[in-house]
């Protein structure tokens, strides 16, 4: 199954993409969350974005299905900074790299971005053109909008075009190192891979319990007598913070590498899962429970 | 001229639904979507005021690390239906905008949930190598997420005082499913990161990945390192691998100089 491939079939490095592949997959990203979803996130838009690249990179089908599949994996990062990570994966695959190399990359590459772009975007630029031109437009200017869209935007195309002859041009200077040294990369790689999986779980793993179970009554700081509550999320913490998102990466592991279970199926166990517990007041939220039940107000 | 009009605000809303997540992510926020609304329903200038005052609103609101805000396009649109239609000035317009906004985050919850399963679909196209496929995929996607607040506009055009109470309503009613399908959102991704580890997590690395998860549940509990977590991890995740690299390279060169002494 090409999923299994650790290398792709024809190893010859393939022809530097030229300069309209290049523009096309900048305009290209701006699809990075056409198809988001909760499973894999920007995974087939981070596809779309990049298969520009493969399709000149990778002649033989094979390779092809095998860059694909292994490309349509879980992916999140910053839309706005995802270049970056497309130029130095494409530089890798136009190498014809290691698939465990290219993965692992993707994968360190793409979590730090987030922090940076909302930083940059959403905490920085955001606020400060809206505080200058939103007053604009509750005076009745035009020049309110079209100036925050000429700002905001302009910044945005250009950080892509940047980005990704940047990160491009980057990647290729640096495989002379690896190529020397391939299998020892492989794994280093897949470690820096791993390690940050592992914290993309504690991350952005979000799932807690709502459970308040009540206790009998205390007397708090300011000598009021007040209801208490048993927070089992917070005796989870005591234990292990992010012990549910771990636990549950640890289930569909074994489900899916030694069950042979399809993520479909995972998908519809969560569903139910989350539903079902939803009715009963287990997971946190704002919600009411169709159940009545102690520990769910 | 009604006909027109729902046309117009079912095709832009169908758009500005797509550009919350795709294309500009700018044309959706309030500051350039109000006016647009405004001026189909003839008159810029509430527009204008109403896409600047949410515009200032959703500075302290951004969509940040994956969370879903009530919904700023459904809720912007309305609000200027409200403010046109009803003659409710601005902060009346917004605040009854809300129960919309809300449904708004439901159907990108629903869409995000169900669109989940698509991914199989693009499975089979990459397995067959065919790159057709995976535009597809992402044409049927906003192709639905586009209907569905296209829907929920005309809904909110046709029906405007008499469809809020009902909505309110069944949002109460049935908050329940609605929390279930949120909860299993978050839970969804697991199945990704349990996808890059069946090929990654080799027999030697697991120490590694609760090594990760370690340093992300530290630097993300600490108010001063947790916005750049990833980052902070990023660094000592490289300390690590250059290691590696450096001690492996160094063995498989003292093995290939004759290979004494080399007792593994």
């Amino acid at each position: 199954m090409a999923s299994n491939m650790l290398t792709y079939k024809d190893l010859t490095p393939a022809k530097p993409l030229d300069k309209g592949t290049l523009n096309k997959m900048a305009w290209l990203s701006m699809m990075l969350q056409a198809s988001f979803n909760y499973e894999r996130m920007q995974a087939a838009g981070w596809l779309w974005g990049i298969l520009p690249g493969l399709e000149k990179i990778h002649t033989n089908k094979e390779d092809l299905s095998a860059s694909m599949t292994h490309n349509l994996e879980f992916f999140n990062t910053h839309p706005f900074l995802v270049t970056f990570v497309m130029g130095i994966v494409l530089s890798l695959e136009q190498q014809k790299a290691d698939i465990n190399t290219i993965r692992s990359v993707r994968v360190a590459a793409m979590g730090p971005l987030g922090g940076i772009g909302d930083a940059l975007f959403w905490f920085t630029l955001v606020p400060i053109t809206a505080g200058i031109t939103a007053n604009m437009a509750i005076e009745h200017s035009l020049v309110g909008p079209v100036l925050y869209f000429i700002i905001t935007f302009g910044v945005q195309m250009a950080l892509r075009f940047f980005l990704l002859y940047w990160s491009y041009s980057l990647g290729s200077s640096a495989i002379g190192i690896l190529t020397k040294n391939a299998r020892e990369f492989t794994h280093a790689a897949s470690m820096l891979g791993v390690f940050v999986v592992g914290a993309l779980t504690c991350n952005y793993g979000a799932t807690t319990l709502g459970m308040m179970i009540p206790n009998g009554t205390k007397i708090n700081d300011a000598g009021e007598v007040v209801e208490n509550f048993i927070d089992i999320q917070g005796l989870l913490n005591g234990i292990l913070p992010a012990m549910i998102p771990l636990a549950f990466t640890m289930l569909c592991y074994f489900l899916i590498k030694k069950r042979n279970w399809t993520p479909t199926k995972c998908i519809l166990l969560f569903i139910f899962v989350g539903i079902i517990g939803c009715a009963f007041g287990i997971w946190s939220g704002d919600y009411k429970a169709l159940v009545g039940v102690p520990w769910h107000a | 001229m009604d006909v027109i009009q729902i046309v117009l605000l079912a095709v832009v809303t169908f758009i500005f639904a797509i550009d919350q997540f795709s294309l500009t992510e700018l044309v959706y926020r309030p500051i350039i979507a109000c006016p647009i609304i405004g001026l189909i329903m003839g008159d810029v200038n509430i527009g204008l005021e109403i896409g600047g005052t949410y515009e200032l609103m959703m500075v302290g609101n951004m969509p940040v690390g994956g969370a879903q805000p009530p919904n700023a396009v459904l809720g912007g649109i309305v609000a200027v239906l409200f403010a046109v239609k009803a003659g409710f000035d601005t902060q009346a317009a917004l605040g009854a905008s809300v129960v919309f906004a809300l449904f708004g985050q439901y159907v990108v919850t629903l869409t995000f949930s169900f669109m989940a399963f698509l991914m199989a679909g693009a499975d089979k196209a990459a397995a067959e190598a065919k790159p057709s496929g995976i535009v597809k995929v992402n044409f049927i996607s906003m192709a639905i997420l586009g209907s569905l607040f296209a829907v929920l506009a005309v809904v909110a055009y046709v029906g405007l005082d008499t469809v809020a109470g009902p909505l309110d309503q069944f949002s109460k009613d049935f908050s329940w499913v609605m929390g279930g399908l949120s909860a299993a959102g978050g839970m969804m991704r697991y199945v990704g990161f349990a996808i890059l580890l069946k090929i990654m997590l080799a027999n030697d690395m697991w120490g590694i990945y609760f090594a990760g998860f370690a340093a992300a549940a530290l630097l993300g509990n600490v108010s001063a390192t947790s916005g750049a977590t990833l980052l902070l991890v990023a660094f000592i995740g490289i300390a690590i691998a250059m290691y590696d690299f450096n001690t492996n390279v160094k063995l498989s060169n003292a093995g290939g100089n004759g290979g004494q002494g080399d007792g593994i």
